[in-house]
């Protein structure tokens, strides 16, 4: 193929032995292995922020959502280099011809659709997923539409796999320089050999975990040098929405603030003063973000569950959490029951020794154990016992 | 057979309740779907015909000894500079959060970029003395 002969390339026209059943099952194999971990964790993470799912999610262990959601963000970043050199396998089938009889017309056609879904929702899942965890929002609503595109990827993948399974098995079956399966065309040695690929690519894989890994994983913090945080912040902790954004600015730092707990018609009113003065706790949880990075701090306050004992909250009943903040998706949230009766749960007045910080959530923010960064709730203002 | 209808079938229902999900759940479909037809055309119409370009145009171009490790560190680097676009671009930073984005990006990449020239140069020289010479001698000046 030279410069000069410019048309639309023929299947035939690709003619490197890298473009293989041998080489497509096998990085198809590990790709379809990610995507299986991606879609798991998210659905962990999903069913974590549903308000009210028909299985409690539980509070243990505390460090649960941390693990689901770092494997989750640093599988998607794995996923890349595995989805182009997949793609790049098998790139000469965009291009070949289709059969001429019609049933077997109709089902190339019926494939090469599904292919196309499969491609389409892969590579729309990673995007998104990259651009968020750098919280640049594309013009739409992020996670319906990821949630949406994961059962859409997922399902083409398994249509995909089943449609493939006899070549899958034969390819795997045999040793990765086997040429049975191949195109008669695609004898070309190259550059890479086809074990120098698929080395390659594990390779890439492995700098992709490295360079990222860093945002949840402390000891990898100094070699992660593309991760989207480095782990510092004020009081030793990043932060995801600045007090700025969050709107309250002069809201949670106003002298006459108070948090209002309610149930039934009753309210109690309570100055930070007033909650500094209950009996205090302290507590070793992580902050573990959706966008998958995530710090343990040293947490201090006071007993979600005696705090709402003041107004005779009964066992099993959820908490409406409002904060202070006028922008941003998460203004109310709910802490159901587990995490309320979990002795864990603080309502903390302070971090790592220090009074919290602004950005950290000043007055008082939740803190529970197993949970997504967003319903940690802060600058809390006011609890309500749901009934 | 059989099996193979049954988790096609599988697949088929996780698709449309996924498709269901989108239709029924977001009221900006249209930006969805240009983003989906974006990423395709993106891949398939760019990514995909620069790989090639290199391995057909450039590669070949090369001393022989050092197209090996030429075309694996591409690889690596191609990949980690795709995923690294939001994070080079600064897409997300803000000013009143100075902990997001907070290290100079560029120069962790160029970091990695001269590590992987680093490596092509190694491996390159290993290869030489290794003996590795083009058999077909089509580029004899690569010693």
């Amino acid at each position: 193929m030279s410069p000069a002969d410019v048309r639309v390339p023929r299947e035939d026209d690709f003619t490197s032995r890298l473009h293989s059943p041998a080489v497509a099952s096998r990085v198809g194999l590990w790709l379809g292995i990610s995507f299986a971990v991606c879609f798991l964790t998210g659905l962990v993470s999903h069913w974590a922020q549903t308000t009210d799912p028909l299985v409690p999610f539980p509070t243990s262990p505390a460090w649960g959502y941390r693990f689901t959601q770092g494997l989750h963000v640093v599988t998607g970043y794995v996923c890349v280099p595995l989805l182009l050199v997949k793609l790049w396998t098998v790139y000469p089938k965009l291009f070949g011809r289709p059969p001429r009889a019609l049933p077997a017309l109709t089902l190339e056609l019926l494939e090469r659709a599904s292919i196309g879904v499969l491609v389409g929702a892969s590579v729309f899942q990673l995007a998104t997923g990259l651009v968020n965890v750098t919280q640049w929002y594309p013009p739409f609503s992020f996670r319906p539409a990821h949630y949406a595109g994961a059962w859409i990827a997922i399902g083409a993948l398994v249509v995909h796999v089943a449609v493939k399974l006899p070549t899958i098995r034969a390819a795997l079956g045999r040793d990765v320089d086997d040429t049975a399966l191949d195109r008669p065309e695609a004898v070309a040695e190259g550059s890479l050999s086809r074990r120098g690929l698929l080395r390659t690519t594990g390779v890439a894989a492995g700098v992709a975990v490295l360079a990222t890994a860093g945002a949840t994983v402390p000891w990898l913090r100094r070699v992660s040098v593309l991760a989207v945080r480095t782990g510092e912040g004020p009081q030793g902790l990043p932060v995801n929405r600045s007090a700025q954004a969050a709107g309250v600015l002069g809201l949670a730092d106003a002298p006459d603030y108070t948090l209002v707990l309610v149930h039934a018609g009753r309210e109690v009113t309570l100055t930070r003063d007033d909650l500094l003065a209950l009996p205090q706790h302290e507590e070793t949880l992580p902050i573990a973000c959706v966008e998958g990075w995530s710090a343990s701090a040293t947490w201090t306050g006071v007993r979600m569950v005696d705090l709402l004992a003041q107004v005779d909250r009964p066992s099993g009943a959820d908490v409406v959490v409002r904060s202070l903040q006028t922008r941003g998706a998460f203004a109310t949230t709910t802490l159901q029951a587990q995490f309320v009766e979990d002795d864990r749960t603080l309502l903390a007045l302070a971090v790592n020794g220090e009074t919290l910080d602004l950005d950290h959530g000043f007055p008082c923010r939740v803190i529970a154990p197993n949970r997504p960064g967003v319903l940690q709730t802060k600058w809390v203002t006011r609890l309500e016992v749901a009934t | 057979m059989t099996a193979r209808l049954l988790i096609g079938a599988v697949g088929v229902l996780a698709g449309l309740y996924g498709a269901l999900l989108l239709l029924e759940r977001t009221d900006d479909l249209v930006p969805v779907l240009l983003w989906v037809a974006g990423g395709v055309v993106l891949h398939d119409g760019v990514l995909a015909p620069l790989a090639l370009l290199l391995a057909v145009l450039v590669l070949p171009r090369l001393p022989y000894a050092a197209r090996t490790p030429a075309a694996a560190v591409a690889l690596v680097l191609g990949s980690v500079t795709v995923w690294a676009v939001p994070v080079l671009g600064g897409w997300g930073r803000r000013e009143d959060n100075p902990t997001l984005l907070d290290r100079d990006y560029w120069l962790g990449w160029g970091g990695l970029v001269v590590a992987g020239l680093a490596v092509v140069l190694v491996w390159t020289v290993l290869r030489l003395r290794a003996g590795e010479r083009d058999r077909d001698a089509a580029t004899g000046e690569d010693a």
